[in-house]
């Protein structure tokens, strides 16, 4: 394999909270190349650093040390706005509590994904349509967040994370907050989505049935990671 | 569009807090704009006062102190033992010539000395000084003395007149008064026994257009009546100045006036050379009392005075206690409404929207509270300046005259009085009191002062708000999640 298909590498990376004067290793010296159209799921127990993980890798944190290089751009050093620019551009965030904007419609939470790009609204318009239809909520999209069930809900946070055709999907246990049918639909379509769409996926979960769709699965114990399965051809 | 669809729903989500807020403001608002409007109707009827005393287009008035007389060029006194010795005998005296009997008719000035007609000339070639003109403010004082057939005194009358030059009609106290019949002074009245009579003063003495009134024993034919505003004192009678002088007695000299005035009435170019006028007439005429009408309403006493100090000092804490008041719960609210918003916040953060972005929202949210309440505070202006021009009560101004208040009636005892040895045309005291109808109202300026702070209450609340959503960083912020 080329070092070169690796869109992410990440190398001696630490992350430390203070939290309450006490000094928090979140994660330790990690090391991790991602190649791009991989799906690498995380699994581990809660406060062992997952989320912290997916968090550097979507440029929403910086590491205390070490490096996040995401397409030849290093995350941890890059200026503000070039990370806001690339969390625009080519990152999907999906999270256990969807994160809706309660007073937005279906499809107005769709579209706020494109606010930053700039688009005209007829562009936004086409995307947003089709990723509502993507998930299978075209008829739903002037409904508010509360009047969804949850399985919607996360339908729609999947369809924004989608709109703007993402080169990574984080997603920061996307069934946490699901019941099984759901759960398994929610996963079902992230599968098709990462295999049509030849997307990164990165997925934390502590839930093994999810995980194990994976081609890739990692453990985090203590803020390290160490991979337990590695299907890649 | 997007921004004010996301404004829209937020601010319906919020619809309590909202309402809230925009009371708050409304209520500080509104009190700003009725204190304004109070005080500036309090400042409006002080203006009506000097107006009335100066005329609209004078700015500074010009005096000087009385000569002292050589000798008493009029006095009176009353002794015992009357025409025939049978009673007590009056007799008044005027510039050595006395009087036992008859009516007695003088016209002289009010507590000022007198200004050369040349002194006016220096004054009008000023050079901030667009426009000067001398008057003569007097006092007709009338005594009937006792005879043998008709032994009881009668009460001595007095009215005030003005000498006006009627070269400069918009100036002095005549050009504040509106002509109600007859015909205004002409050019050609200049040297002519006609007068102008306040129409009050002409119902109550029964004076009517066409007839003739008497000022210093001339007959003076009445061609027109005027009115001056409610809240003035204004003169009885008006005259030319050139008759004036040539009736009115100087005190300090015991001459006639005539080419003398007692009060210059002056314009300045521009209310912002009134101090600049002010000066060089002061350097100009040493010994003069230079006047501007601010200094005159600064020295305006009674309830009107104390209405613009309450209106002025009071009134502008109270309202700028409310304002602040107002704007830290607007803020306090709004910080609160951003802490429970910061994982939505943390979450467009991810997604990759600017942080100013972000605060702009917050601002828009805010200022458009802001500006809710601003419109209900001005609406509530409206109702509290209505209010306080239903329930107001009719104040009183107790003014400094530049010249003299308009003489007082003096009284001589005679045949059945109890004192004796009484002076009349002598100086007067330097006050006048007058009931001033007190009217608020809303102006252009406190409207748009509202405006004003309602976009920045809206602002400075929106501005911590927003200012502590632009500083969360995403992860932190989306930490706060469940």
């Amino acid at each position: 394999m080329d070092p070169s298909d690796d869109i992410y590498q990440l190398a001696g990376v630490s992350k430390t909270y203070r939290k309450s004067g006490r000094e928090i290793l979140a994660v330790r010296e990690l090391d991790l190349d991602i190649r791009a159209g991989e799906w690498l799921a995380v699994q581990g127990k809660t406060g062992h650093g997952k989320t912290t993980l997916l968090h550097l890798l979507g440029g929403l944190d910086r590491p205390t040390r070490g490096r996040v290089t995401f397409a030849g751009q290093d995350l941890a050093t890059a200026p503000e706005s070039q990370v806001r620019r690339v969390r625009a551009d080519s990152f999907g965030f999906i999270f256990q509590t969807f994160n809706l904007v309660p007073t937005l419609t279906a499809y107005e939470n769709v579209e706020a994904a494109l606010i930053p790009l700039g688009l005209h609204h007829t562009q936004r318009r086409e995307q947003v349509a089709a990723a509502l239809d993507t998930v299978g909520l075209g008829d739903r999209a002037e409904h508010l967040p509360g009047e969804l069930s949850g399985g919607q809900q996360q339908r729609v946070a999947i369809a924004r994370a989608l709109v703007k055709a993402p080169r990574v999907l984080l997603a920061d246990e996307p069934t946490g907050n699901l019941d099984e049918d759901t759960r398994d639909e929610i996963i079902t379509l992230l599968d098709t989505l990462w295999r049509e769409r030849r997307l990164t996926l990165v997925l934390v979960s502590h839930d093994s049935s999810v995980v194990r769709r994976a081609q890739r699965i990692g453990v985090m114990s203590r803020g390290r990671l160490s991979i337990r399965q590695d299907t890649r051809a | 569009m997007f921004f004010f669809t996301y404004l829209g729903r937020e601010l319906r989500r919020r619809m309590r807090q909202a309402v809230f807020i925009a009371i708050g403001l409304a209520i500080g608002i509104g009190l700003v704009i009725t204190v304004i409007g109070a005080s500036s109707g309090v400042k409006a009827a002080q203006a009506k006062v000097l107006r009335a005393l100066y005329g609209i287009g004078t700015d500074v008035t010009v005096t000087t102190k009385p000569e002292l007389p050589s000798a008493k060029p009029i006095g009176g006194h009353a002794t015992s033992g009357g025409p025939g010795g049978a009673g007590p005998r009056a007799e008044i005296c005027v510039n050595g010539k006395c009087y036992t009997s008859g009516t007695v008719d003088t016209l002289v000035p009010s507590n000022v000395g007198a200004l050369s007609q040349s002194e006016v000339a220096q004054i009008a070639r000023l050079h901030n000084v667009s426009a000067a003109a001398g008057g003569l403010v007097l006092t007709d004082n009338r005594v009937t003395l006792p005879s043998a057939s008709n032994p009881n005194i009668a009460p001595p009358t007095s009215f005030t007149v003005d000498g006006t030059d009627i070269s400069h009609p918009r100036l002095g106290p005549l050009s504040n008064a509106r002509l109600t019949s007859g015909r205004a002074f002409t050019a050609a009245d200049e040297n002519s026994d006609v007068a102008l009579v306040d129409a009050s003063y002409a119902a109550s003495h029964d004076i009517k257009l066409g007839s003739t009134t008497t000022v210093a024993g001339t007959k003076f034919r009445v061609i027109g009546l005027v009115s001056q505003p409610q809240a003035g004192s204004p003169p009885n009678v008006y005259i030319p100045l050139a008759r004036a002088q040539s009736l009115a007695m100087d005190l300090g000299t015991g001459q006639k006036m005539n080419g003398k005035v007692d009060t210059v009435y002056v314009t300045a170019t521009s209310a912002a050379d009134i101090a600049t006028v002010q000066g060089e007439i002061q350097r100009l005429l040493p010994q003069a009392t230079v006047t501007s009408s601010s200094d005159l309403a600064s020295e305006i006493t009674g309830s009107a005075a104390s209405a613009a100090k309450l209106a002025g000092a009071l009134g502008t804490w109270l309202a700028v206690l409310v304002l602040i008041a107002a704007f830290a719960v607007a803020s306090l609210l709004t910080m609160a409404a951003v802490a429970r918003r910061v994982p939505e916040f943390g979450t467009l953060k991810a997604l990759g929207w600017r942080s100013s972005r972000i605060v702009t929202q917050v601002l828009g949210e805010s200022v458009t509270i802001g500006i809710l309440g601003g419109l209900a505070g001005v609406g509530l202006g409206f109702a509290g300046v209505a209010i306080i021009d239903k329930i107001a009560p009719k104040l009183s101004a107790t003014v400094p005259s530049a010249s003299g208040a308009f003489g007082t009636p003096q009284t001589v005892t005679g045949p059945g009085g109890v004192a004796s040895g009484a002076l009349i045309g002598g100086p007067t005291t330097g006050h006048t009191t007058v009931a001033v109808p007190m009217s608020a109202s809303v102006t252009i300026g406190a409207i748009a002062l509202a405006v004003v702070l309602a976009i920045a209450g809206g602002l400075l609340a929106g501005s911590f708000g927003g200012w502590r959503a632009a500083r969360l960083r995403p992860a932190a912020a989306l930490a706060r999640v469940g």
